[in-house]
């Protein structure tokens, strides 16, 4: 097992230098801008801010008079100790309590919702591919394709508009109701998963075709292999063959996709919480580009990334069991 | 007479493309008697690999068998509804592919591949079928703890093996060999051959076996079918196909086989001409090695591929370097050609040394100097160019002829390997040609620079048997005519013996004996030389037999 | 170049494919509708009418909030998006096919410190990031273009790379060298040709992605909102409330539109692929040649005429 363990690190190693590079990306961005950060803030926000404001926002980004490297080492400090600054929008709430309360939201709606279309659509990968040229084959990945043409938080509205607005099957706004208390009871609960149905749909439907069609093409690769041709001579049963020998080698590939694809998917899944008014981080995102919370944008890219860098790590150990190969 | 186990009539199977479709096997007949080892031989793509996955009817789309019967213990199989052809399969026919490593799972366990097997046919529980599978491990002399292991993690041998044991776990009637060996190298080929006719005896199954190896199944076939695209030239005992057969391409087949025993056939070559070995060699290897790191990025281990190699090359010479895939002989091509760097030793040219800077910083004089020819004729010609576009290249670079003569010069070069007219084969693009004609191509664009050495690497081990022997007959008259040197990379000592002056017999990256070709060839005096020498010459499976 | 060469059979392939000729044929008219249209259709940005009116025989596709022409609107922002989208697509091809091609055909520690840099662009999150930027740069279609790009080149440059890998060992590649050829000659004149199909595809694909993404962001309020396109024309109808007040003709023409195009470029893709896999295009053939329904399930099918 320290073959396995070798890898584990190395992917470690690999993840915290792309958290090394976010970081550095945040820091510096502001400062290679034209002009001057701190003259274009106070430009932005004249009048509109209290001093006390102005003197956080400055500690937030480094903006001190020192030199460059000096204001870069503060700043990674004062990230590693989890602080995040203050926010402009909430002032003066930290950006760090403010992310905390939607953390948990997107990781319900957005998980959940990017798990459950990356099985069905590897599954509907694995039987159109199966059989193709059948019924199902010629009419899935059009219509699917289709559907993912659409720009995510516009289908969000057009459901939102047809099943909440019309037809008033859904909530129109919001992860809960408001007459339910917060906590681990029943109603809550059921709240949360009625309000949530909607958003995840859409979310569904649109990424779904994705992941079927790079399952379908795996699986074509693999069917063309010679242990498939050798399962078959072993006259074993046709599901037999499908899911032990095609699929369970065609997945490995999609799993590494899947991981790769995190950050760009999750970016459609914050649109779509911001049409739902979902408490999450594309909520925030929203509530930050409109007053300009630089602070706020910063901390929510931040934890985004290092969310999708934890969640690709997971899929990593998933890998390590599924493939026999990277044990060696 | 015993009866006929398998009998093949009339069968026609075609290719469906997009345009028109590939009659891929044509009117075929043949039977196999119980007991019975039936080879069949062919080049690549002669249909004989359809014809034996007819049988278990495994091709897969886009396939279509059009025409005939397959009568398996006189019950046709091609009259078989789908779950009939599964209950049929394996339990009364299996096979053995090619390449193991491509045939087994390379995410699942060999118990987990060998289980299912009596699990579907035998309605056992696990339990029991992974017992049997030890059992079965056994029977191929393969140490029962294995059962856990991965493909990657056995050697090609004992991959090969285990293929076998899948085949044997329901002791069918019939097991299909559809080129079990070729993988492998001369000393394993064997091992597994005589382990395959060991349990033939004990377990008495009727082998088809498949290759496109005349020479090996004229040492174990009773009978042997001859294939020719598609169709089935001719059918006999192996003792009659031996003495040349009846048909004309059976004839060519046998009196193409290069042999490394008995008198050098003169009929194919004039003797080798052996330059005076003074003076500076034309190209010198000295003392060379060349270690590989591989493995992951904590645990690095050093593949010693080359090991203290030394090589003198004369004007107009012809070396044949001979050795098993894995004895470092690319590896020695790539160090000359540069496109890899040696760790220690030095190479010399004309004298001067070359000094050890990145392959792709070599300069054009060295360039011009030693040309190479690549096994594969196809992948070492760019499909998306012409022949011209592939000649026309480097004599450009190297300013071999003024741009108003080019066009000549490479319709003469053209000629001069025998692709006439050169006019039209210029336009030609590799997919419009036969392999011998695009290895020709390549020929001549190695020629084109007027080296003074061309490395061939087993310039002849993917084409067709009939035309190897042209391929090597330019070769020489080449030499001739430039006063090329030649560098003869192969696997074939019997090859070697026709064309070279000189052979370096390799082995683990190791040079294990060199001499003159024929002298070498009479009289070995390594074991390993030997034991080449040997499986190159007919005979030699009865002759192992006799030994054990 | 002769008849026979790839490259023109693809050529033909492409323009005889149902699937790519169809999506050709939608994207260019909605090219020419974007360069030409404006000419014929009423100001985008003036107040016409009542706001909000839904389609009538004077507006039919009604009009929005600001009591501008939804038609007018949505094939006058066909213009920015279009062109926003296909830089951004060329672009992100050129830079993958670089720096893609040099880890790809260079190797050791090129590879090693492209990859790397290719790796961290691809985990990080694009929308946060591209929210980031676009807030700081001044808004305009060159602010979208180019946060676009640096958010999307990642993918492309990883494919390219791993098809440059497979190429530079071949055979004919080596032989290249061996000739004395120049890499840049290596590298454009033998590789890229062999990969056109994979440039083309990645084109079309980095252009979809253009499409969607920078209509997300416009939808964010990240783009110049006082011009006209197709993002933010999303924007002011959300900024005006059309859910609430049920005017759903003020979104659903622009976002057809966005999947019409999206969609188009995608069966060219599909298009594309079924070319050069002639294999799918067998099979299709292959079902044609058998009776019933029967379908692929890994037993030979035995088609005997005269029987």
């Amino acid at each position: 097992m320290s073959n396995s363990l070798q890898y584990l690190i190395r992917r470690l190693g690999f993840y915290s230098i792309a958290a090394w590079a976010a970081l550095t990306l945040n820091f510096f961005i502001p400062r290679l801008m034209p002009g001057d950060p701190a003259a274009i803030i106070f430009a932005r926000f004249r009048g509109k801010l209290t001093p006390e404001a102005m003197i956080a926002l400055r500690e937030t980004f480094g903006l001190t008079d020192g030199p460059l490297l000096l204001q870069y080492f503060s700043y990674i400090k004062s990230m590693f100790k989890g602080d995040l600054g203050v926010s402009i929008a909430y002032f003066p709430e930290p950006v760090a309590n403010i992310i905390s309360t939607g953390l948990l939201w997107t990781i319900f709606l957005a998980g959940t919702s990017l798990v459950i279309s990356f099985i069905i659509g590897t599954l509907l990968g694995a039987i159109i591919s199966w059989k193709r040229g059948g019924r199902l084959d010629s009419f899935l990945p059009p219509s699917l394709a289709f559907i993912g043409a659409f720009p995510y938080f516009w289908l969000a509205m057009l459901s939102l508009y047809i099943f909440g607005f019309k037809l008033e099957w859904f909530p129109l706004r919001h992860a809960y109701s408001d007459d339910v208390t917060v906590g681990l009871n029943i109603p809550f609960i059921f709240s949360s998963i009625y309000h949530a149905i909607l958003p995840a749909t859409t979310m569904i439907l649109v990424s779904l075709g994705g992941w079927m069609l790079s399952m379908r093409n795996t699986m074509l690769t693999t069917l063309g292999s010679d242990y498939i041709t050798l399962a078959r001579a072993k006259g074993l049963s046709s599901w037999v063959v499908m899911l032990k020998y095609a699929a369970r080698n065609a997945i490995l590939p999609n799993f590494t996709g899947f991981g790769m694809a995190l950050g760009f998917v999750l970016s459609g899944a914050l649109l779509t919480e911001i049409i739902f008014s979902y408490p999450g981080q594309g909520y925030l995102l929203l509530q930050a580009v409109r007053s300009q919370d630089f602070p706020l944008m910063q901390g929510l890219f931040m934890t985004i990334t290092l969310a999708v860098l934890a969640a690709n790590w997971f899929v990593d150990i998933a890998i390590l069991f599924l493939d026999p190969r990277t044990r060696k | 007479m015993s009866k006929n186990l398998i009998s093949i009539k009339n069968l026609d199977v075609k290719y469906i493309t997009n345009k028109k479709p590939v009659h891929a096997v044509k009117d075929v007949s043949f039977d196999i008697k119980k007991g019975e080892i039936f080879g069949l031989v062919g080049e690549s793509g002669c249909g004989k690999s359809t014809v034996v996955q007819s049988i278990i009817r495994t091709l897969n789309p886009p396939a279509i068998i059009t025409n005939g019967y397959i009568k398996y213990n006189n019950k046709d199989i091609l009259s078989l509804s789908v779950s009939e052809v599964r209950k049929l399969r394996w339990s009364q026919i299996s096979i053995v592919m090619q390449s193991a490593l491509n045939a087994l799972n390379p995410v699942l366990t060999i118990k987990e591949q060998i289980i299912d097997v009596f699990i579907t046919h035998k309605g056992m529980s696990k339990f029991e079928a992974v017992e049997k599978s030890k059992e079965l491990l056994e029977l191929v002399d393969i140490d029962r703890d294995r059962l856990e292991s991965y493909a990657h993690e056995l050697s090609g041998g004992m991959r090969q093996r285990v293929v076998l044991a899948i085949a044997l776990a329901l002791t069918p009637p019939l097991i299909i060999m559809d080129e079990p060996t070729t993988a492998l190298d001369v000393i394993i080929e064997r091992e597994i051959l005589l382990k395959i006719l060991e349990l033939r005896k004990s377990l008495d199954f009727t082998i088809l076996f498949i290759t496109h190896d005349l020479n090996l199944l004229l040492e174990f076939a009773d009978k042997i079918g001859v294939m020719k695209k598609g169709e089935l030239v001719e059918v006999d005992i192996t003792k009659k196909i031996k003495l040349g057969g009846e048909k004309e391409y059976t004839k060519k087949l046998i009196s193409s086989l290069p042999s490394a025993s008995g008198k050098r056939g003169i009929e194919f070559f004039p003797e080798p001409n052996l330059p005076s070995k003074t003076g500076i060699p034309m190209l010198e290897m000295k003392n060379i090695n060349k270690e590989y790191l591989i493995g992951g990025f904590f645990k690095k281990k050093t593949l010693h591929a080359v090991k203290d190699f030394s090589l003198r090359i004369f004007k107009g010479e012809i070396i044949g370097l001979v050795g098993e895939s894995g004895s470092g002989k690319s590896t020695i091509a790539q160090l000359i050609t540069r496109l890899e760097t040696q760790t220690s030793g030095s190479i010399l040219l004309n004298g001067t040394d070359l000094k050890r800077n990145r392959s792709k910083n070599v300069s054009l004089g060295y360039r011009k100097k030693v040309q190479m020819i690549f096994q594969d004729p196809f992948g070492s010609l760019n499909n998306i160019h012409n022949v011209y576009h592939h000649l026309s290249r480097p004599i450009l670079r190297h300013n071999i002829v003024p741009k108003i003569k080019l066009e000549k010069y490479i319709y003469k070069l053209l000629e001069s390997v025998e692709l006439s007219p050169g006019k039209l084969f210029a336009k030609k693009f590799p997919h419009e040609m036969s392999g011998g004609e695009r290895q020709r191509v390549a020929i001549a664009r190695a020629l084109s620079v007027k080296p003074d050495l061309v490395i061939a690497d087993e310039p002849t081990s993917m084409l067709d048997v009939s035309i190897r022997m042209d391929i090597l007959r330019i070769l020489a008259k080449l030499r001739n005519e430039h006063n090329v040197a030649i560098l003869f990379i192969t696997h074939d000592l019997a090859s070697a013996r026709y064309l070279a002056d000189r052979i370096i017999v390799l082995q683990n990256g190791k040079k294990i004996e060199q001499g003159i070709a024929e002298d070498l060839i009479q009289s070995p005096k390594e074991l390993y030389t030997k034991q080449l020498i040997a499986a190159a010459s007919p005979g030699w499976l009865e002759n192992a037999i006799l030994e054990q | 170049m002769n008849k026979n060469s790839i490259l023109k059979r693809w050529g033909r392939g492409i323009i005889k494919n149902k699937k790519a000729s169809f999506g050709l044929y939608f994207v260019s008219s909605l090219i020419g509708l974007s360069i030409f249209g404006p000419l014929f259709t009423l100001d985008p940005t003036a107040f016409l009418g009542a706001p909000l009116s839904p389609p009538s025989l004077e507006h039919f596709f009604g009009t929005n909030g600001q009591g501008q022409d939804v038609l007018s609107q949505t094939i006058a922002g066909a213009r920015q998006t279009l062109l926003v989208a296909f830089t951004t697509g060329f672009f992100v091809v050129i830079i993958g096919a670089f720096i893609g091609g040099a880890a790809g055909y260079y190797g050791g520690k090129v590879d090693d410190f492209l990859s790397l840099i290719i790796n961290v662009f691809l985990v990080m999150p694009g929308l946060p990031l591209m929210v980031i930027l676009a807030s700081w740069l001044p808004p305009g279609p060159l602010t979208l273009a180019g946060v676009l790009i640096l958010t999307g080149w990642a993918w492309n440059a990883r494919v390219i790379r791993s098809q440059m890998m497979s190429l530079k060992g071949r055979d004919f590649v080596l032989a290249a060298i061996i000739s004395g050829e120049s890499n840049s000659r290596i590298i454009f004149v033998e590789i890229m040709p062999r990969i056109l199909s994979l440039l083309a595809s990645s084109f079309i694909g980095a252009s979809v992605y253009a499409i969607g993404a920078q209509v997300g962001l416009e939808f964010l309020g990240l783009g110049d909102v006082s011009t006209v396109s197709w993002g933010t024309n999303l924007y002011w109808a959300s900024n005006d409330l059309a859910l609430l007040t049920g005017s759903w003709w003020t979104f659903v023409p622009t976002g057809l539109s966005i999947a019409l195009i999206s969609f188009s470029l995608t069966l060219i893709n599909f298009g594309i692929d079924e070319v050069t896999n002639p294999r799918l295009i067998s099979e299709k053939n292959w079902k044609k040649e058998l009776p019933d329904n029967t379908l692929n399930n890994g037993v030979t099918p035995v088609v005997r005429k005269n029987v």
